[in-house]
């Protein structure tokens, strides 16, 4: 089971690096929460954003094309951590993550994002889906920034 | 007919207020000049008074003019600024952007100071400055300070500057109900961009590049009302604009707006630019700040706020996040598009690409797709830098009849 949890991980990385949007929503499960955060010492605040359902994140893919967005490639690389089963049969894990963006002129690579991932994983239909995709970043600066959320 | 060399370099055929050199947003000697002449000499916001919540709370800011500074609340409950600077050896005196520091001590030698700018102690200073230098000698350097306007706590370098009210005059009336009440910052991030800070004031005070927002020509430009907002300009070098109805349903995936602001109507919307580079941007639920912060001609640090009020019950609170992070988070609609445009403008117009002119020539009767706001804040520019916009080096000749 551990082995499943940590490709479904990394599938949802592949799947966003390839921008195949329909291919990470397959991965979700049906009550799928999705949320960005980071704490600012500077307001002394954890701060959140971005909160989506599966039906929303849906829509903000579908919506990138009406969008101007940086065309730069970006790389996740994920070290899953932990993987914990829950009380109630789900299960956890904590992923370390990273983010490289490549630009597509002369493809610089550079690191563009640090943070944690929590998913809580449930079984939906036979198949393991995320059920909650929580992630802190420790990075908070991103220069002008990218549409297409980690 | 695409143009020659020649003709690439010829003043477009405006009037000269409606044209700026492009080197104004690239020349390290105007940039110098600007820090002096502008940045030293306006008040500038620094942070939220939230953001000191306690006694002995402190931030540090990196004042645009150049001078770090410590923002800090005393023992009275009063805000002060100094240099972030010791007196001896010139070192920083908080590294941390935010804490609490009942006494602010020198990590290299010890030296401390109170949260007046008052030197407590000079480590072994009778032993080795005797009588010549005391505490006396070296309190810190302190920086006229104001709370204003939203709770805002704004700064000043200049001693003799005009007071925080009289600086802004009229220019914030329309907000004047709006940010009557307590405010709390809920977001705040930095974006560095290589670009300069004019650019990203001027993209605050023109909504022609609403052409770029998908979300707003949804929500906005299309919708009735859109084309009556108005500019309207204020002494040192402040505007406004006027508010309308926004749809926020009109684009898939947002919905009409739940929550409100007291005394702004639904769906409304204002926009305040205050001289060099603040902008109010009071949306329907959320209001954002901007502060620009140039660190050299082509490179700029923002700070974006997003602020609701002090009273918000939680689910208020939730809602106004969510409105805030749906265009202007990190990963929102708008915001990447915009600082994707100024860091165009900064790729664009570097030193040594051969641009020339910005132009700024749209009239419409002060409507919304009128550039007078750009027009406006060029005017004052050129006033407080004492030479034109268009004309910044003095080796500028004009092309035509202007």
């Amino acid at each position: 089971m551990r082995e499943q949890i940590t490709e479904l991980i990394y599938k949802s990385f592949l799947t966003l690096d390839d921008l195949n949007f329909s291919g990470y929503i397959d991965l979700c499960h049906s009550s799928f929460n999705y949320k960005i955060g980071a704490y600012s010492p500077e307001i002394r605040k954890q701060m959140i954003w971005l909160q989506e359902s599966r039906d929303s994140l849906k829509l903000l893919f579908e919506n990138l094309p009406k969008h101007n967005s940086d065309h730069s490639r970006l790389s996740r690389l994920g070290n899953v951590y932990l993987i914990n089963q829950e009380s109630n049969g789900d299960w956890s894990a904590l992923t370390f993550l990273q983010v490289f963006r490549t630009t597509l002129d002369g493809g610089a690579s550079e690191l563009f994002a640090v943070g944690k991932i929590k998913d809580k994983i449930r079984e939906e239909g036979g198949t393991l889906k995320l059920l909650d995709r929580d992630i802190q970043l420790e990075t908070r600066m991103f220069g002008f920034g990218h549409h297409i959320p980690f | 007919m695409s143009k020659s060399a020649k003709e690439w370099i010829q003043t477009p055929p405006f009037p000269t207020s409606h044209f700026v050199d492009s080197r104004i947003y690239t020349d390290e000697s105007l940039f110098k000049e600007e820090q002096e002449k502008i940045f030293n000499k306006s008040w500038i916001i620094a942070c939220h008074e939230t953001e000191l919540p306690g006694a002995y709370d402190y931030r540090t800011f990196s004042h645009p003019g150049g001078a770090p500074l410590i923002i800090v609340k005393g023992e009275d409950q009063k805000i002060r600024s100094f240099y972030n600077i010791c007196p001896h050896r010139g070192n920083t005196l908080l590294y941390d952007p935010v804490g609490n520091a009942k006494r602010i001590t020198c990590i290299f030698h010890n030296w401390m100071f109170d949260t007046k700018g008052n030197c407590l102690e000079i480590s072994r200073g009778k032993q080795g400055y005797q009588d010549r230098y005391t505490c006396e000698d070296a309190s810190l350097r302190e920086v006229k300070t104001e709370i204003g306007y939203g709770g805002f706590v704004w700064v000043n370098i200049d001693d003799d500057a005009m007071s925080l009210k009289d600086y802004i005059g009229d220019s914030m009336n329309m907000l004047e109900e709006q940010l009557s009440m307590p405010l709390e910052v809920f977001h705040y991030h930095k974006a560095i961009v290589d670009t300069n800070y004019k650019l990203w004031h001027d993209t605050n005070s023109e909504f022609y590049h609403d052409y770029m927002h998908y979300f707003n020509r949804a929500t906005g430009m299309i919708q009735p009302g859109y084309f009556d907002r108005k500019y309207t300009g204020y002494p040192n070098g402040h505007a406004s604009v006027g508010s309308m109805e926004i749809k926020y349903d009109a684009y898939a995936g947002s919905k009409a707006r739940s929550v409100g602001w007291p005394g702004l109507a639904p769906g409304g919307w204002v926009l305040i630019d205050i001289f060099p580079g603040m902008t109010f941007n009071l949306r329907t639920s959320v209001l954002r700040m901007d502060t620009a912060i140039p660190l050299g001609p082509n490179k700029l640090v923002i700070e974006f706020r997003g602020l609701g009020l002090k009273s918000d019950t939680p689910e208020q609170r939730a809602e106004r996040i969510r409105d805030h992070n749906f265009i202007w988070g990190p990963f929102g609609r708008n915001l990447h598009e915009d600082l994707l445009g100024v860091h165009g403008q900064g790729r664009a117009m570097r030193e040594g690409t051969d641009s020339k002119w910005v132009i700024h020539g749209r009239e419409e009767n002060s409507t919304i797709h009128d550039e007078v706001g750009m027009r406006h804040f060029y005017a004052e520019w050129s006033k407080k830098m004492n030479r034109p916009a268009f004309n910044p080096l003095g080796d500028n000749k004009l092309s035509k009849a202007a």
